[in-house]
C-alpha cells in the first residue's frame, strides 16, 4: 500500500524524469525525501544523492571559478612561448595580469585547504588579496617605468 | 501512511519557507550547508585536543603523492618570487639595470651563473609541465594508475631536460 502511494506521489511530482532510470542520477526532492525515510530494496541501485548545485541559480559561482582557473592556466601557458617569440609592451601587461591572477587563485586554494575556521580564513584571504594587488601594481609599475618583464628576463639571461 | 503524506507535505511547505532560493522542487535542504557542517566539525575538533593519527610520517610515499606536493610547493615558491619582484619594483631604489650591473660586478664564474639560472628555471619548468598534466586530468585523460606513473616520470625527465636547455641559453 505504501509502495503504491509512493509511486503515485512520485509520478505526480514535477521534474520526475530521473525516476525511471536505473542508474543513480540526480533525483528530484520528492524522491529524495522518501528515500531518506525508507531505504527500499525495490529501487535497485538508486541512492540518496544531494542534488547537484547546477539546478540552483546561486551556486554556479564555484563551477565558474573552477573553469576560469583552467582558462587562465591555459592562457598563461600560451603566453610563455608567445612572450619569448614576440616580446612587447602588450605582452608585458598580459603576463603581469595572467601571472598575478593565476598565483592569486592558486594561493587561494592553498588557504582554503590549510586555514580552518571562518575568521582565520577570511583574514588570510584578505591578506592574500592585498598581496596580489600589490604584486600586480608592482609589475605594472615595472612595465611602465622600467624595462618591462620580457626585456628584464632577456637582460637577466644575458648575464 | 497518513503520517507519510503529512511528513511529505510538511517538508514541502518547510522547504518553500526556509529558503526562497532553493524554492521549487529541486532541493533537499538538510538544515546545514557544507560550509556550516565543516565549521562545526573544526570547532569541535580543534577544541577537543585529539591526538592526530600519523599519516605523512608513516604512509609509504608514492610518486604521484610527491609530485603533487611538489606542484604545490613550486607554485607557492614561484608566486613568492613574482610577488617579491613586484614589491621590490615598488620599494627598492634604482632601476633594474643598476641591479644587473651590481650582479655583473660580482664577477661570478659561468658555473655559478649556470647553476643560478638552472635553480630559477627548474621550479618553473616543473610547475609548467606538471600543470599540463593536471589540465589533461581535468579533461579526464590519463587517470589510470599506470598512466599516472608514466606521465609522472615523463614530466620529471622533461623538467630536467628543459631546465638544462633553458639555463644554457
Amino acid at each position: 500500500m505504501a509502495a503504491i502511494l509512493r509511486l503515485s506521489v512520485l509520478r505526480g511530482a514535477q521534474g520526475s524524469r530521473g525516476l525511471f532510470l536505473q542508474t543513480p542520477v540526480v533525483k528530484p526532492a520528492h524522491v529524495s525525501a522518501f528515500l531518506q525515510d525508507r531505504l527500499s530494496p525495490g529501487w535497485c541501485g538508486a541512492q540518496h544523492i544531494h542534488l547537484s548545485p547546477s539546478c540552483h541559480a546561486g551556486s554556479k559561482a564555484a563551477s565558474v571559478h573552477w573553469t576560469s582557473e583552467r582558462a587562465v592556466s591555459v592562457l598563461l601557458l600560451g603566453l610563455l612561448p608567445a612572450a619569448y617569440l614576440n616580446p612587447c609592451s602588450a605582452m608585458d601587461y598580459s603576463l603581469a595580469a595572467a601571472l598575478t591572477l593565476h598565483s592569486h587563485w592558486g594561493l587561494g586554494q592553498v588557504v582554503t585547504d590549510y586555514v580552518h575556521g571562518a575568521v582565520p580564513q577570511k583574514a588570510a584571504k584578505a591578506g592574500l588579496l592585498a598581496l596580489s594587488a600589490l604584486t600586480f601594481a608592482g609589475l605594472c609599475y615595472f612595465n611602465y617605468h622600467d624595462v618591462g618583464i620580457c626585456k628584464a628576463v632577456a637582460m637577466l639571461w644575458k648575464l | 501512511m497518513a503520517a507519510l503524506l503529512l511528513r511529505h507535505a510538511g517538508r514541502h511547505c518547510l522547504r518553500s519557507h526556509l529558503s526562497p532560493r532553493l524554492f521549487i522542487r529541486n532541493a533537499v535542504p538538510l538544515g546545514t550547508t557544507a560550509k556550516e557542517e565543516m565549521e562545526r566539525f573544526w570547532n569541535k575538533n580543534t577544541g577537543s585536543n585529539r591526538p592526530v593519527s600519523p599519516h605523512v610520517t608513516i604512509y609509504s610515499w608514492s610518486l604521484p603523492m610527491v609530485m603533487s606536493i611538489c606542484h604545490r610547493g613550486t607554485g607557492m615558491a614561484l608566486s613568492g618570487g613574482v610577488s617579491l619582484f613586484g614589491v621590490s619594483a615598488l620599494l627598492l631604489p634604482g632601476n633594474f639595470e643598476s641591479y644587473l650591473e651590481f650582479v655583473k660586478s660580482l664577477c661570478l664564474g659561468p658555473a655559478v651563473i649556470y647553476t643560478a639560472k638552472f635553480a630559477l628555471v627548474f621550479p618553473l619548468m616543473y610547475h609548467t609541465w606538471n600543470g599540463i598534466r593536471h589540465l589533461m586530468w581535468d579533461l579526464g585523460k590519463g587517470l589510470r594508475t599506470a598512466q599516472l606513473y608514466q606521465s609522472g616520470v615523463a614530466i620529471l625527465v622533461l623538467t630536467v631536460l628543459s631546465s638544462a636547455a633553458l639555463a644554457a641559453m
